[in-house]
């Protein structure tokens, strides 16, 4: 009996601990010790959703950012159904919600059934009044996660700018 | 690809069926549902404190049980040094009301009314037929809302009981409540606490922060004219204030009818016209934009509609809480049409 009990304590605290790993692993996250873990584990929000339903559509209202915890999720534009990546467990989108309530820009559908952590921007609000440390610590990460995402967009346009011919630029116009 | 969408249009209905078999429900407990605001409302304007506390290191339980241990420190202290005033207020107000000397007064006052209102048409007012009528039902109406001991020694357990878990819990609670949400509508969901949070949040932090000052700035103003029962009567006028347009006035009246009734002269009343009039002004000019957040921007006609109603259903709690309710109402309906139309919630 006692056996049964210890298995049952070791499988729930295993589960714990795969989360704090999940969350170690995203940048945002990525400086917090194990107490902050748990804090922040606490306030996420757990879904699971089937294979092929939409977590989000483009231009829906976006509240926060979306962690996978196990499973696969496509990104998608809806205008012509193209794929714009395809994410796996440990990933993460939408933190750019976490700041603004702009519409989302692209939709998010589970591609097998997929558990999600959800994060969103009223619980990091709470979180900064009444942890104010813990709070700019994730606040600043999501600066740099974004400038790092900026910096990468600003040397794609270059790669595109320098690898489209002028004379293609003309056509293109024409 | 064939994307499923989580929600459909019977959802929709089934989910309207649940929310209009759930208010039916809640309007049968009308007492307990009644209870369960006023404990929500306090939680809201108390939540922040217990924020600002955990900011300080506290653990959550450790704020709430710190809050509530002030509260009952500064409920002890109101009654030991506010409760022997307060006690002879009520005692005098028992003893101070001579029928003789209150009939006489309200029979100058009828002359004086028809003397120089002829011309309105005043003739013959009653006002003592009148005043003993409304005794009479108001003394009945006190017996009916504040006499029921059981009632008030329920509520006074229950209504802390209820802050202090809804202060302790309510992020789990809200976390429960969102999580029961179908996958389609939960982001949704979130979005509409956040902004009942942080424009009702505001607004009713705002109304007590005022209503406080108010009630202070008429004690102080009562007593300088030296009318008697002043600590009441600021009190009252503070409270009151909670109410818009009727609650002011009603304030201001009773003073008046007290100015009166002590002194059997008018020139009293007239100074406390002018000073409720300023404290009016002062709250209006000052007070209100620096401590009200005008999130919630309701029409007067709505906020007006909203305390005539409130009052006829469930008398002056209803009309204390119109407004925060209506409120929450404009936010819920205005956020849903607003997301309908430019997000696309519900959308196939």
């Amino acid at each position: 009996m006692n056996r049964l009990w210890e298995n049952f304590f070791r499988m729930r605290h295993k589960q714990k601990d795969e989360i704090e790993t999940i969350l170690a692993g995203i940048p945002i996250f990525q400086d917090l010790n194990q107490r902050e873990l748990r804090t922040i584990k606490l306030i996420l929000h757990q879904r699971e959703y089937r294979s092929d339903e939409v977590i989000f559509n483009e231009g829906d209202i976006g509240l926060g950012m979306y962690i996978i915890e196990k499973g696969n999720v496509c990104i998608t534009c809806r205008a012509d159904g193209h794929i714009l990546a395809e994410l796996k467990e440990g990933d993460f989108f939408g933190e750019l919600a976490l700041l603004d309530e702009s519409p989302r820009s692209a939709s998010a559908v589970a591609k097998t059934p997929t558990r999600m952590l959800c994060f969103f921007k009223p619980a990091l609000i709470d979180l900064i009044e009444r942890s104010p440390g813990l709070g700019s610590k994730i606040l600043f990460k999501l600066a740099w996660t974004i400038g790092e995402r900026l910096k990468s967009m600003n040397e794609q346009v270059k790669e595109l700018r320098s690898g489209v011919q002028p004379d293609k630029i003309k056509e293109v116009k024409k | 690809m064939g994307y499923k969408n989580g929600g459909s249009f019977t959802n929709i209905v089934l989910f309207s069926i649940l929310v209009i078999i759930a208010a039916a429900f809640l309007s049968a407990l009308s007492g307990i549902v009644k209870m369960l605001i006023i404990a929500a409302l306090l939680a809201y304007i108390l939540d922040p404190i217990a924020n600002f506390l955990e900011s300080r290191s506290m653990s959550r339980t450790s704020a709430t049980i710190t809050i509530f241990a002030f509260f009952v420190a500064l409920g002890t202290i109101i009654y030991l040094l506010l409760f022997p005033l307060l006690w002879e207020e009520m005692a005098s107000l028992k003893d101070g009301f001579h029928p003789e000397e209150a009939g006489d007064i309200v029979s100058r006052l009828e002359n004086f009314l028809v003397a120089n209102l002829s011309f309105l048409g005043v003739k013959e007012l009653h006002l003592m037929e009148k005043l003993q009528n409304s005794m009479a039902h108001a003394g009945d109406w006190f017996i009916s809302h504040f006499v029921d001991a059981a009632t008030v020694i329920t509520s006074l357990i229950l209504i802390p009981f209820i802050v202090f878990f809804l202060i302790k819990d309510g992020r789990e609670f809200q976390k429960a409540f969102v999580g029961i949400m179908p996958n389609r509508y939960f982001e949704f969901t979130l979005f509409l606490f956040h902004k009942l949070n942080t424009q009702i949040g505001n607004f009713l932090r705002g109304q007590f922060i005022d209503a406080t000052i108010i009630g202070v700035l008429s004690i102080f103003a009562m007593w300088i004219i030296g009318i008697k029962y002043f600590f009441l009567i600021g009190v009252f006028a503070g409270l009151a204030n909670l109410i818009p347009y009727f609650g002011p006035v009603t304030g201001c009246l009773l003073a008046v009818v007290v100015s009166i009734l002590q002194t059997g002269e008018f020139q009293m009343a007239f100074y406390v016209i002018i000073a409720y009039a300023f404290i009016q002004l002062l709250d209006n000019v000052l007070i209100q934009p620096i401590v009200v957040a005008r999130n919630v921007h309701m029409n007067p006609l709505t906020v007006l509609l909203a305390v005539l109603v409130g009052g006829k259903l469930f008398g002056i709690i209803g009309m204390l809480l119109s407004v925060p309710l209506a409120g929450f109402m404009k936010v819920v309906v205005s956020e849903g049409i607003l997301n309908y139309r430019k997000y696309g919630i519900g959308r196939a």
